[in-house]
């Protein structure tokens, strides 16, 4: 297109509703150009280029053309910029001072329409403003896929709206702000809250999921007052999730640590890091360097990890340090591809992971390559359907627990003999009655003939790493490339400054603290209790430690366990290199102060060095950049050795919990988000609801030997029968303290829908 | 000695002169000067008919100001609440006279004519913080004597 082709030459050619992810349409007619040999002019933005075409993007017939165009789309337009939120950042006014005219010669009474009317609890329209350039209803019907803006009405009357006037539900819908290029579409948290001059935009990284988006974050008098999505060229088209757009604040949840806590009283923030040095001091002179333990997680940096690891190492002089893991899988580097795999790819394998829920923006990019490839094989292994009305995925359903021995069947079918197959199996399959043998062998001739597969993984089953091993070694050069889907979204960071991140060390520490073995345990954002897939080894485990130590945004569960909590500066309040489930590093620069007494670690690390009088020189002399892989985390060969899987347990005759992780509900709180959050986040298929007897929702009993917990669930369609499905880490709700797998369920309450 | 009192006559002629000669200074604060109504002294900010200010909180004389002396924070109002003729309102508004140049940008800038230059120059205070004027301030701005 000549938009395209001008844009890449850096000729400026105005535009509404062409962007280059949607493709064109041609409904704004500002990009009018003069093509010569063309009787008239020419939209650039459906106009595609050719051998000797001479185009002329200014001129005296270009500039009448555009402020015809420009006089039209203000005719009805209410000119009230300064009272709207685009005023000093709207193309309609750039455009006007630009190629505009003076005045307006339109002298009838303006349209009147609907001024802030809602499209959903994020997003307002101001119909009045809207040029119908149609990006925010074609982005959502086309690209998302969920058809929920519409343009209602004829001629002047048109206005843009939701379906059925009910409010968008996408997850997808905070995109059409940044999308809008008119005032239009606004943000309802930054609504009324800025100009353009008094804010200042940071380059930054979401960190609320492995995806890591790239992000502007607004600032303002010393807070987050909104996120954008920011186009990386050539990498990504700047999409969020409404996750991450919208849940900056819990930055300034009334919930967030901003005093320190010691022995459960709030104390100074001086006094509480001292009386740490001091137990760390005594810690080791009593009892070596190796009876403290660190866990990094939670939403820390590279760097922080980094001077976390070197403080352990140097100061404590400590082994056990850890990455606080929810699932225990684990993928080597090796293995790990980027997002320009899924562009590539050919074949798509979703093992356990459900994208839209898990990683909601790499959906967007699987659909974006479905689309752009119609033949894209896209199959999935996982406990439930990962088919959705945007994507749809040939799931094989298995049971908890046999993913692995599912897709070694699999590869061992469609590469019969190789020889890593043989000692991948050699302690057998296991018992796969039940799985459709058709299914198996198109996913096998999927895996093995496919010319570009990628791989999404979500960790909850570690026997799938050895597959994947050996399903690259079979593959040999055809490029198998793995993205992993589970947090914390940096443990790719923790591991580049120092940390192991395989949960067999994290493991070894909490049985070691178990076992009386560990004096004091550190826990540098990690909320283990949440996390970790066994919750009562960690329970064990908290009480048995003397002095338990933990620095977080938010209290973490179990506190009262806990000898002192110290509070974290977040992302957004310190510098810091974030790795995402591509492995790549990202900066996110600073926009703001850490609220109350939240200190980065720096400080931490080096108060209790000098408490501890030990030497300890924190200079900025690491960078996690490496000389050779630029942006990435260093490559690292893909482990030969393949160590066999253990069989699949058979299937249980009742029902299977199973989980998964919902970025909605990933235990960070925001009030912007309340409303989004499921109040009944468990699902259940509507075949086993009528079993139970649940109409629509019910809080239900799950129980397995002496343990048990409530689930809330609502009845879903798509839901797998024989399945209960509750997202991973839920406060309230821990799916750690029951483990997934057979379970028993009785209904204690039904709920009838309000 | 002649030359001496012609000097001193001289002098006496010049001061006589002067004496019934109209004065160009006035006994402030006793009387006070007129001024034209377009000088550029401390700010307000006005209000319609009925009552509603007319501030949108829109931020141009911010962004035009080049001293930095103005400070908006705008609001939305809520719906049965209108503090100004529309939805949005500034909810703080500050002007800092001790850095304000009374140049008259932000009344040029004003949209809606609610930042207006008031004749009023009787600016002296004691303490710093006594010439940041705000939102109360400038709504019920002084008039001059």
């Amino acid at each position: 297109m000549i938009a395209d082709a001008a844009a890449k030459l850096g000729i400026d050619v105005p535009v509404y509703c062409y962007h280059e992810a949607l493709g064109p349409l041609g409904a704004c007619r500002m990009c009018l150009v003069q093509v010569e040999k063309m009787p008239k002019l020419a939209t650039a933005c459906t106009t595609a280029v050719s051998e000797g075409m001479v185009v002329h993007t200014r001129g005296p017939a270009v500039d009448k053309g555009r402020k015809g165009v420009l006089e039209f789309l203000l005719i009805n337009h209410p000119l009230d910029c300064p009272v709207c939120d685009k005023g000093g950042e709207c193309f309609l006014q750039d455009y006007t001072f630009q190629y505009g005219p003076p005045a307006g010669r339109f002298e009838e009474p303006k349209i009147q329409k609907v001024k802030d009317g809602p499209i959903n609890e994020f997003i307002l329209v101001d119909q009045e403003r809207c040029v119908l350039c149609q990006r925010c209803v074609r982005f959502m019907g086309e690209y998302v896929g969920e058809p929920q803006l519409l343009l209602e009405g004829r001629g002047v009357e048109t206005v843009v709206t939701t379906v059925d006037h009910e409010p968008a539900t996408s997850q997808f819908s905070g995109n059409v702000i940044d999308l809008c290029p008119v005032g239009a579409l606004l943000s309802v948290p930054y609504h009324h809250k800025a100009r353009p001059w008094n804010i200042e935009r940071e380059e930054s990284v979401c960190t609320l999921c492995p995806v890591g988006c790239t992000t502007l974050a607004t600032g303002r008098d010393g807070h987050i007052v909104r996120i954008e999505g920011r186009p990386v060229p050539d990498r990504s088209w700047g999409w969020l999730c409404d996750r991450g757009r919208f849940g900056f604040d819990f930055a300034v949840n009334p919930s967030r640590l901003i005093t320190s806590y010691l022995e459960g009283r709030e104390e100074a923030a001086a006094r509480t890091t001292r009386q740490v040095g001091q137990w760390l001091r005594d810690a080791v002179s009593q009892h070596g360097g190796n009876s403290v333990a660190f866990v990094a997680g939670g939403l820390h940096s590279t760097e922080e990890a980094y001077q976390l690891n070197r403080f352990a190492r140097e100061v404590v002089g400590t082994e056990r340090l850890a990455v606080s893991r929810d699932v225990p899988g684990y993928l080597p580097r090796g293995l790990n591809g980027t997002f320009a795999d899924i562009d590539d790819a050919d074949a798509v394998v979703l093992i356990g992971t459900d994208p839209y829920e898990s990683v909601p923006v790499v959906h967007l990019r699987l659909r974006d390559r479905a689309r752009a490839l119609p033949s894209l094989k896209l199959m999935g292994v996982a406990p439930r359907s990962l088919s959705r009305e945007t994507l749809r995925v040939d799931t094989l359903v298995t049971h908890v627990g046999q993913e692995a021995a599912v897709l070694a069947a699999a590869l061992s079918d469609a590469a019969r003999g190789h020889a890593v197959l043989a000692e991948l199996v050699s302690n057998g399959l296991g018992d796969l009655s039940g799985i459709d043998g058709e299914a198996l062998a198109e996913l096998g001739s999927t895996l093995v003939n496919s010319e570009h597969l990628t791989v999404l993984w979500d960790g909850l089953e570690a026997d799938v790493e050895p597959v994947l091993v050996a399903l690259q070694s079979v593959r040999g050069d055809k490029p198998t490339r793995v993205l992993p889907t589970w947090g914390p979204s940096n443990w790719r960071g923790f591991e580049r400054a120092g940390f192991d991140a395989r949960i067999e060390s994290l493991t070894g520490i909490l049985e070691d603290a178990r076992d009386g073995k560990l004096q004091m345990l550190v826990l540098w954002g990690a909320d283990l209790l949440r996390e970790y897939p066994d919750q009562e080894l960690v329970r064990q485990a908290y009480a048995r430690v003397p002095v338990l130590v933990a620095e977080s945004l938010f209290p973490p569960a179990g506190h009262e366990s806990f000898k002192a909590i110290l509070p974290q500066a977040g992302p957004g309040e310190v510098y810091g290199t974030y790795v995402n489930m591509e492995a790549r590093l990202q900066v996110a620069m600073p926009s703001v102060q850490p609220p109350g007494q939240a200190r980065p670690t720096k400080t931490y690390v080096t108060a209790w060095a000098r408490a501890m009088e030990k030497p300890f020189v924190l200079q900025e002399d690491w960078d996690p950049y490496d000389d050779n892989s630029g942006d990435l985390v260093p490559e690292e060969s893909v482990p030969r050795e393949v160590r066999p899987i253990a069989p699949a347990s058979s299937a249980p005759d009742g029902y299977e919990l199973i989980t998964g992780v919902l970025v909605i509900e990933n235990g960070i709180p925001s009030d912007f988000l309340k409303p989004r959050v499921p109040q009944y986040p468990g699902r259940i298929s509507p075949s086993d609801a009528d079993r139970l007897g649940i109409r629509n929702q019910a809080v239900i009993k799950l129980s397995r030997e002496g343990r048990e917990m409530t689930a809330a669930v609502a009845v879903d369609p798509a839901m797998t029968p024989g399945r209960i499905y509750m997202p991973l880490g839920l406060a309230d709700a821990p799916v750690n303290a029951l483990g997934t797998g057979a379970v028993n369920v009785t209904v204690i309450e039904e709920v009838h829908s309000a | 000695m002649l030359e001496g009192l012609k000097a001193i006559a001289k002098g006496m002629g010049t001061t006589l002169k002067a004496l019934s000669a109209p004065r160009d200074t006035y006994p402030y604060p006793e009387k006070r000067r007129e001024y034209s109504p377009r000088f550029r002294g401390k700010h307000m900010l006005g209000k319609d008919e009925e009552g509603h200010e007319l501030c949108v909180g829109c931020g141009l004389c911010e962004a035009v100001c080049p001293a930095h002396a103005i400070r908006v924070v705008a609001a939305e109002a809520p719906a049965d609440k209108p503090v100004s003729w529309t939805n949005r309102y500034s909810i703080d508004y500050e002007v800092d006279l001790i850095r304000c140049i009374f140049c008259g940008m932000c009344e040029e800038a004003c949209p809606t004519n609610a930042v207006r230059l008031t004749p009023f120059n009787e600016l002296a205070a004691y303490d710093r913080e006594s010439m940041i004027a705000d939102k109360q301030e400038l709504l019920h701005p002084a008039i001059r004597k």
